[in-house]
């Protein structure tokens, strides 16, 4: 905006050069003004580009995502049950056909099991090996251990289900010829037992994520409010057992609450270690919901049915998750 | 913390002979039955080694016979490929969006945080059909695009957290100096704030990795014969046709080394990775 | 396999399609996404039967008739063969032969020493078990695996064709009997429970394969298995047919039926290829594909034109000769089946679970419910025999 020409006369008789200097003056200072709201504007502009080239890409992915998730939920409600997609909408005929079907009873028993079963030892013998590892008077040994137990991290299912399988066979099986082998004839039946075959493939479970469960727990050790805390009690003279139910257990509780919460998730979802392992057998007794999911959408190509396994498996991921999402939420806009 | 104590002392050894046993049998297993021939594997136990070892197995698993016929050769450079792709640009992608999740205080932030924690556990027998129809109509489907989108659809979301985490650690007072020299945001970024990042970058290139080499089920449905990853191929075995478990064993062995060789050099990054994200998130 | 097709059609590239697991499973998982996405392959593998049926309803498939006529392949098949892949009137794939499920594998050298003869009945099966167990201690009867669910069901199946008959059989899986009268279900269900003791008590965590090893390697006697397991046999435990072990179709009476299915091949109803596509579809119907791809893959010819003497070993020798003799003798299998593709793992969980914990009751109720539940009188109505 130029402030142009009349200025009022107030009937001053400025001489025109002095007229000249205000209006030269006026003439910067609005320079200035506009070079500043347009700097201004350019900035805004600049960080809503800003803002954008670091918001898009992620905003873009999480869409697809919920796509992916809102797709099935759709499809669960349709009468999809066969190759050909269907889309005609039915209610909630296919719940009702899962809720009758015997697998799912065995299934919500069996996830309940892996639930608590899956989470609980795995963090208890955590929590006691990671305690040992700090005691451990030997950093090679601690280095060593470390290394050993995180490895199965690097394998995929199929490896370890077909090697644990192989573990597991009654007659040739590892265990059990090892067993034999220094005089104990076990008559562990293991996963062709039907009462506790779900156990078996827990444990192997527990086995594969031992280690990253560690990390997590004796990373939690590692802060220094805790570790003088921890200076404290030994002075006073408390046991290494009293130290770590008293001073330790409770000043780990972000870190175990994380934990719990993965853990608690990765045993929802469990599918690979029972499908290679027992397929869901002996009979139906170690199936679970995941493993349903599939038979139910690959084999019997009831679509509609599976995609409602699969929004109850969401449902109940997102029910357990809850807690840890609004700690995780306060936690970090804080 | 480190105690002397005799207890411990004999915990110590106890401890080791037990995880010892538990975490080296299996391996043990592995290598003597890559070794064996298919006979040797019917007949014998597991525990016992060849008497004859087939080093050949692992020439026929990585160049291919007429028993097996998909060499790992090509596998491995598919599952590097795609592995190598998904982690450098989701690690990318998810650090631009965890950079704004951990600056930002919107309404869009917080919303995409809580999508974001709860997706994160989205298990992803949900996502198979959806994402192959997606594939199929964008026409990704017949390369390693498809693959990579739909790993990347997966993985973003959790890098942003991961890397998020992480920025949140960094001390504002680095990008208002920064911008008071006249930098714009994304300059700071990727000036600054990105190169200090570096050991975050790679835990989550760590974390992402394994998990994308190690995918089976989505790597199934949208491989084609060109572009398959080693996993889908050691499951080739099974099926109603024999499975060859020796050589099964020996291509698992592959699989596993390069992911495992990652793991023994870079393991710290991702130690401090799954802390990075446990702890502050 | 695709060498016939190069001879016959050089310029036609083969783009092959990705089939991990050789025609298992894990093939379906990828051909149902592509599917339902849209990305319609030329051309694919399929079972027959119900398997079949579900890609016709689905619209998948194109009718084959012209080619049928113009290659007078129905005259070439038997019968029963051109049923289980004829869906309301029309054929839909061109079958490239047939896997025959009950057979009885045993092993000859056992059988010699305690001069038993191969039973062919449910009877002699039991009493051959009672001599082998008691002669050896170190040995279990029967071999089975059942981890994939479906060898239970294999041997249930032929303790349901002996006590009830073909017919029988065939309205059993269209959902015909009336389970809540019917006697001979159950007689079956309590035969096959007198079995268990003779089998092996890990057969949840083994394969059919891996119950194949287990005779080969001396730990059973027998097993029940398809025509396939002589490449198990062969290649996993070196043994020779007709030396190491024999086979003989189980059971034999009333009357000697095989239970099979039909691998073949179809054309997509959007195939982006349909010339080729159809010049393949001829040559899977030639001799010059299916006498070598057969003779290793494991089943038998589809043709009934060709000379049996082109199998290495009398077993597929004998049963060919025998299909070629009596076309009418052969019924769909557990495979390419009768029962619907829903009903059927749910049918294999009541048989694998009845193994596990033998309820003849509530696995009566079950099946009942199970033929309810998913139609299978309407589902299967396609189906007829001979």
């Amino acid at each position: 905006m130029h402030v142009h020409a009349s200025l009022p006369d107030f009937g001053c008789k400025k001489s025109s050069a002095e007229v000249d200097k205000a209006m030269a003056v006026i003439d910067t200072k609005t320079q200035e003004k506009k070079l500043a709201v347009s700097a201004q504007r350019q900035e805004r502009r600049q960080s809503i580009t800003d803002i954008l080239i670091f918001l898009v890409p992620l905003l873009f992915f999480v869409i697809l995502l919920y796509g992916t998730l809102f797709w099935t939920v759709y499809v669960s409600f349709t009468n999809w049950r066969t190759i050909a997609p269907n889309y005609e909408l039915t209610g909630f005929r296919w719940y009702n056909f899962l809720i009758n079907q015997p697998r799912f009873e065995v299934d919500i028993v069996n996830n309940l099991k892996w639930l608590i079963l899956g989470v609980v030892p795995t963090v208890v013998i955590a929590i006691f090996l990671a305690y040992f590892l700090e005691l451990t008077p030997f950093p090679k040994v601690e280095a060593y251990i470390r290394t050993l137990i995180l490895y199965p991290v690097a394998m995929s299912f199929i490896v370890t289900g077909t090697v644990w399988s192989w573990m597991y066979e009654p007659q040739r099986g590892v265990i059990n010829t090892a067993l034999r082998s220094i005089g104990i004839d076990s008559g562990f039946r293991f996963a062709t037992n039907p009462g506790t075959a779900t156990y078996w493939l827990i444990l192997i479970f527990i086995w594969q994520y031992l280690g990253f469960s560690v990390i997590i727990t004796q990373s939690s050790f590692r802060t220094t409010e805790l570790q003088e805390l921890i200076e404290a009690a030994t002075m006073d003279g408390a046991s290494r057992l009293r130290t770590l139910f008293s001073v330790i257990i409770p000043n780990i509780r972000a870190g175990l609450l994380v934990l719990v919460s993965l853990l608690l998730i990765s045993t929802l979802k469990v599918f690979d270690i029972v499908f290679i392992v027992t397929n869901g057998g002996p009979g139906i007794s170690t199936d679970v919901l995941a493993l349903n999911m599939w038979v139910t959408t690959f084999q019997q190509h009831l679509v509609s049915a599976g995609a409602g396994i699969g929004v109850i498996i969401f449902l109940m991921a997102f029910i357990l998750v809850i807690p840890y999402t609004i700690y995780a939420f306060r936690k970090w806009f804080e | 913390m480190k105690s002397n104590s005799p207890t411990v002392r004999i915990l110590v050894i106890a401890v080791l002979v037990l995880l010892s046993i538990a975490y080296l049998m299996p391996i043990y297993v592995m290598v003597i039955t890559s070794l064996k021939s298919l006979e040797e594997v019917n007949r014998a136990n597991y525990l016992v080694p060849s008497t004859n070892p087939q080093w050949s197995n692992y020439v026929e698993v990585l160049l291919g016979s007429p028993s097996f016929r998909s060499q790992m050769m090509p596998r491995l450079l598919n599952s590097t490929i795609i592995s190598v792709s998904v982690t450098a640009l989701a690690a990318f992608f998810g650090s631009l969006g965890g950079y704004y999740l951990s600056r930002s205080r919107t309404l869009i932030a917080r919303l995409l945080f809580i999508l974001i924690g709860i997706a994160l556990y989205l298990p992803y027998q949900v996502v198979i059909i959806p994402l192959s129809i997606l594939m199929s109509r964008t026409g990704m489907n017949q390369s390693y695009g498809g693959l990579i989108f739909s790993y990347l659809i997966l993985n973003v979301p959790l890098a942003s957290v991961l890397m998020g985490t992480f920025f949140l650690g960094i001390p504002r007072e680095l990008e208002e100096a920064a911008h008071v020299d006249g930098a714009s945001r994304v300059q700071t970024f990727f000036r600054i704030i990105a190169p200090i990042s570096m050991p975050a970058y790679a835990s989550v290139a760590i974390i992402i990795f394994t998990q994308v080499w190690n995918e089976f089920f989505l790597a199934l449905t949208l491989a084609t014969r060109n572009t398959q990853t080693v996993q889908v191929v050691m499951a080739e075995a099974k099926g109603t046709t024999l499975v060859l478990y020796n050589l099964q064993m020996a291509a698992a062995l592959v699989a596993i080394a390069l992911p495992m060789l990652l793991f023994l050099f870079l393991g710290r990054y991702f130690v401090r990775g799954i802390l990075a994200g446990a702890l502050k998130g | 396999m695709f060498k016939a097709l190069q001879a016959a059609y050089p310029d036609i590239e083969v783009a092959e399609n990705p089939n991990p697991g050789g025609g298992g499973v894990n093939q379906r998982v990828v051909l149902q996404s592509r599917i339902a996405a849209g990305d319609y392959p030329d051309t694919f593998q399929t079972l027959g039967g119900a398997e079949l049926k579900n890609y016709v309803d689905s619209g998948v498939l194109e009718p084959l008739d012209d080619l049928w006529t113009e290659l007078d392949y129905a005259s070439v098949i038997p019968g029963p063969l051109a049923n289980a892949v004829t869906i309301d009137g029309h054929p839909y794939v061109v079958p490239l032969n047939m896997h025959i499920q009950n057979i009885l594998y045993y092993n000859m050298a056992v059988f010699d020493e305690l001069s038993i003869e191969p039973p062919t009945t449910f009877a002699e099966l039991l009493a051959a078990c009672e001599a082998i167990t008691t002669a050896r201690t170190d040995m279990v009867c029967l071999g089975l695996g059942s981890k994939e669910k479906w060898g239970d069901a294999f041997v249930f199946d032929s303790i349901l064709l002996e006590n009830g008959g073909p017919e029988y059989y065939v309205n059993l899986f269209k959902g015909g009997v009336d389970l809540s009268t019917d006697e001979v279900y159950r007689t079956s269900l309590e035969q096959f429970q007198q079995l268990v003791p003779y089998i092996n008590t890990d057969h949840s965590s083994l394969t059919w394969d891996q119950a194949v090893g287990l005779v080969g390697s001396g730990g059973a006697a027998m097993t029940l298995m398809g025509t396939w397991a002589i490449g198990a046999f062969t290649k996993g435990s070196n043994w020779e047919p007709g030396v190491d072990f024999g086979a003989v179709t189980f059971p034999q009476s009333p009357e000697r039926i095989l239970l099979f299915h039909p691998d073949a091949y179809g054309m997509t109803v959007q195939a982006p290829h349909p010339e080729a596509t159809m010049d393949w579809l001829r040559v899977v119907a030639t001799p010059e594909l299916q006498i070598p791809t057969d003779v290793t893959q494991g089943g038998l010819f589809a043709r009934t034109d060709i000379d049996p003497m082109e199998f290495p070993y009398p077993i597929r020798q004998e049963l060919q000769t025998y299909v070629s003799e009596n076309p009418d003798k052969l019924i769909l299998d557990q495979h390419g089946s009768i029962l619907p593709a829903a009903a059927q793992p749910a049918y294999w969980d009541i048989i694998s679970a009845f193994l596990v914990e033998p309820d003849v009751d509530s696995a009566v109720e079950a099946t009942a419910s199970l033929m309810d539940t998913f139609g299978v009188a309407e589902e299967s109505a396609w189906y007829s025999w001979p």
